[in-house]
């Protein structure tokens, strides 16, 4: 008896090739994602970025009239450079003075211009689901 | 008391290193009695492990804060079941409730299992304890719960968010979940190790797989609930990599669930059987390794640790040594039958496998994305909620369109005249709901409109087997209709109760649809100004404050009303808790109004609250949002049924396995 080829092999062979496609088309259209930088690394950055850093000073402003203006620096370097981000949009609840952050937004004239309701916070103090803003 | 807690993790650390290298050494040369001794010290282990968590437990409801962990996670105003729940509020006392559990299921696998299929139960020990070995390394040498302190006067507390009874439940359901997944890795594995690689460890694990992937399913909604009312920014999942270490091994469950029948029923899909419950349990371990480890930047941001290189060192051997077992065992997994037509079940629930992998893979891929991309371009690179969201689309709508085919095409070949018998109905029911919801305006939503469409498609196609089987059932037995009903899904426990989830999966994807046609609106309100949306107008009357133990409460009291009918008050404000520590304890506490008939939500998000009185909204109507928490229920329903025991099955299979020289039965 001569072993056709299993029709399950066809299959997933197909499908494979299939995902890779959709995965590329993707790609390809939607970019590779957000890069994740650190203030002091902002420097070259031209397009949106996902900026992680450090609460420093008191905020200023209000996010949903004007925007709320406040600095960051790097998490790990309490003496690097700081950036002006301005915010509009939800704040989070632990949002506050020395709290880690992540926004989502553009360098534009020395100021980080935050996208709206992009702001999450992270707790670094113990175990603690905060919450992601505006999703 | 921590020495006792310290000395019965070390004696658990000893039984299981014992019941590994005796158990193996045991099952290798076939020495019975050396085999039950390996046995015995995994049932031992379970004892030492229960006395180390009761001294913790013991130590939380004492509040003893000469314990350090106590003292970092609980305080003395605490609750006494928040006190308990404290108790995995954080890495090494989850890390204990895993050790806990997993002893706990691999005692109760051995001993059930202990006269049935021996030559591949006497593998199931060693390989079970090997992974208890694993964790109770880590809780001795790397992150004892029972490291000890000077008492300071009270704990850090708890964090108020976690005070709520889902933070409770959510935690010990996941990881009943990822645990309990041990079980069936540990059969797969022991039947490659003992060469018996029939169906019988696919038998054995039947029901293990559905108590931990039911569990899984419940813990995540749980969580998914308790962002909904607690956290409130008007979501329930949010492609957080927490959130998505569970959702992983979830789906890579649901794929080998489903694909094990094709092995019981048809001989086939040996390997791939194995591969998915082994990529499960790695699965299950990557996620309490992205949870604990602080290598992802999650929102769930647990205390950054020490224990991520030893979780990655586990990772790595458990695929490391599944990976042999299976590539060594190649030979033994042929199938005994090939797949006949892409037209048949086989064929079906092979689609539907390959797109819950394709899904399982491609999160990972989310996830992973941003260690690789630092590690290839030197940049830290994150995909967002568009990257899931697409994907869900590609593979989700068409599993769900799945759904209503699968179970009721004809194995092996299914001919055209049977499909339009069986496919018609639901087919012209499909199209007119589609029909009716376009011109009702759901066009607004391509993918919703098509989940929807989809959606009618297998409920009626579930519908009409419920229909005609009770027919069938009515005339064979001449019952009344609900008795038909009753012993139709009595007699096929596995096929309706698998009907029943399946309907709770089509109202979890109508809930999730259900998001693309929110409408939101936002603005300041001061006293006596209202907004509108959708229909609703919800007017914001005062501003007003209480004090209670925990909270100095604000709260601004609305007035909804619809189409000009009052409908009734609600409140949303925040919450300032009075606990001291380093973290700002202010929580929103938001309002829902819900509209039980409709399963729509008036979501109301105080913002920010200001000095004069006047509060920034953004309120969310949410239309059909309730029916993915009515999922949770009907889900947890139809796993009931599918899980009950069955003396028939019992019978017809130990008949079977007889025949083939065997005396196992399903557990």
């Amino acid at each position: 008896m001569a072993r056709k080829r299993s029709p399950a092999r066809l299959i997933i062979a197909l499908s494979i090739a299939a995902v890779l496609a959709i995965f590329l088309l993707y790609t390809s259209i939607a970019g590779g994602g957000t890069p994740s930088v650190k203030p002091s690394q902002l420097g070259g950055q031209t397009g949106t970025v996902a900026l992680v850093g450090r609460v420093v000073g008191a905020p200023t402003g209000d996010a949903h009239a004007g925007g709320l203006r406040f600095r960051l620096r790097d998490v790990q370097n309490p003496k690097g450079t700081t950036v002006p981000v301005v915010y509009t949009g939800t704040v989070p609840d632990l949002f506050a003075t020395g709290r880690d952050i992540v926004v989502e937004g553009k360098l534009e004239n020395g100021t980080f211009v935050a996208t709206r309701d992009s702001m999450v916070t992270k707790c670094p103090s113990k175990y603690s689901a905060t919450k992601p803003a505006g999703q | 008391m921590a020495e006792l807690g310290r000395a019965a993790l070390v004696v658990t650390l000893g039984l299981c290193v014992y019941a590994t290298v005796a158990g193996s050494y045991a099952a290798a040369r076939r020495r019975r009695r050396l085999a039950g001794s390996a046995r015995n010290a995994l049932i031992a282990a379970f004892g030492s492990t229960v006395v180390a968590a009761g001294v913790l437990a013991a130590g939380f409801l004492r509040s003893d804060f000469s314990l350090t962990y106590v003292a970092q996670h609980s305080n003395r105003t605490l609750g006494r079941a928040y006190k308990l729940s404290a108790f995995w509020g954080g890495q090494e006392g989850s890390l204990l409730l895993w050790l806990l559990i997993l002893t706990g299921y691999a005692a109760l696998a051995v001993w059930l299992n202990r006269n049935r299929a021996r030559d591949l139960v006497v593998w199931v020990a060693p390989v079970l304890a090997g992974i208890a070995v694993g964790f109770a390394f880590l809780l001795v040498a790397v992150a004892s719960p029972f490291d000890v302190q000077a008492a300071p006067a009270d704990g850090a507390g708890l964090n108020p968010s976690l005070q709520n009874p889902y933070m409770m439940a959510h935690p010990p359901f996941l990881y009943l979940g990822y645990v309990g997944l041990a079980v069936p890795f540990a059969f797969a594995m022991g039947a490659l190790l003992s060469g018996r690689t029939d169906e019988r460890w696919i038998v054995a694990t039947r029901r293990w797989t559905l108590v931990a992937w039911t569990a899984l399913g419940v813990g995540q909604l749980l969580g998914a609930h308790w962002a909904y009312v607690e956290v409130g920014w008007g979501g329930y999942y949010a492609w957080d990599p927490v959130e998505n270490a569970a959702l992983m091994p979830f789906l890579a469950a649901t794929a080998f669930l489903h694909s094990v029948m094709i092995q019981e029923k048809r001989g086939m899909l040996k390997v791939w059987n194995v591969v998915l419950v082994a990529l499960a349990f790695c699965l299950s371990i990557f996620g309490t390794f992205l949870t604990r480890s602080g290598v992802v930047n999650s929102i769930h941001s647990f205390s950054e640790s020490n224990i991520g290189p030893w979780f990655l060192a586990f990772i790595f051997v458990a695929v490391a040594f599944a990976t042999t077992l299976i590539v060594w065992r190649l030979p033994l997994l042929r199938s005994k039958t090939r797949l006949e037509s892409l037209v048949s079940r086989e064929a079906v629930f092979l689609y539907n496998n390959l797109l819950l992998v394709a899904l399982c893979l491609t999160i990972l891929w989310g996830v992973a994305w941003p260690i690789l991309s630092e590690a290839v371009r030197g940049t830290t690179v994150v995909v967002g909620r568009p990257y899931y969201d697409f994907f869900l689309r590609i593979f989700g709508l068409p599993l769900l369109l799945l759904m209503g085919i699968g179970p009721m095409i004809a194995w092996r070949r299914a001919s055209l005249r049977g499909l339009g018998r069986t496919f018609l109905w639901p087919f012209l029911i499909s199209v007119a709901v589609g029909l009716v919801l376009l011109w009702r305006g759901a066009g607004s939503s391509v993918p919703g409109l098509i989940a929807y469409t989809f959606s009618a498609f297998v409920l009626a196609a579930i519908a009409l087997e419920f229909i005609r089987g009770t027919r069938a059932r009515k005339a064979l037995a001449s019952e009344s209709w609900p008795g038909a009903l009753f012993s139709l899904i009595g007699r096929n426990r596995r096929r309706y109760g698998g009907y029943i989830v399946h309907v709770a999966i089509v109202f979890l994807a109508i809930g999730i649809a259900g998001s693309a046609y929110d409408s939101v609106v936002e603005g300041k309100l001061a006293p006596g100004q209202s907004l509108r949306v959708a229909g609703y107008s919800v007017l914001y009357q005062r501003l007003v404050e209480r004090d209670t133990p925990h909270a100095a409460e604000v709260r601004a009291q609305l007035l909804v009303s619809r189409d000009g009918k009052v409908l009734g008050p609600l409140e949303a404000g925040k919450n300032s808790f009075k606990i001291a520590g380093p973290d700002p304890q202010v929580s929103s506490e938001v309002g829902i109004r819900t509209n039980y008939l409709t399963g729509e939500d008036l979501f109301v998000i105080p913002e920010q609250i200001n000095a004069d009185g006047s509060v920034y909204f953004r309120i969310f109507v949410k239309p059909l949002v309730n029916l993915i928490w009515l999922a949770g229920f009907v889900f947890l329903f139809g796993s009931i049924i599918a899980l009950w025991p069955d003396a028939r099955e019992q019978r017809r299979l130990a008949v079977r396995y007889e025949e083939a020289g065997g005396t196992v039965r399903g557990t």
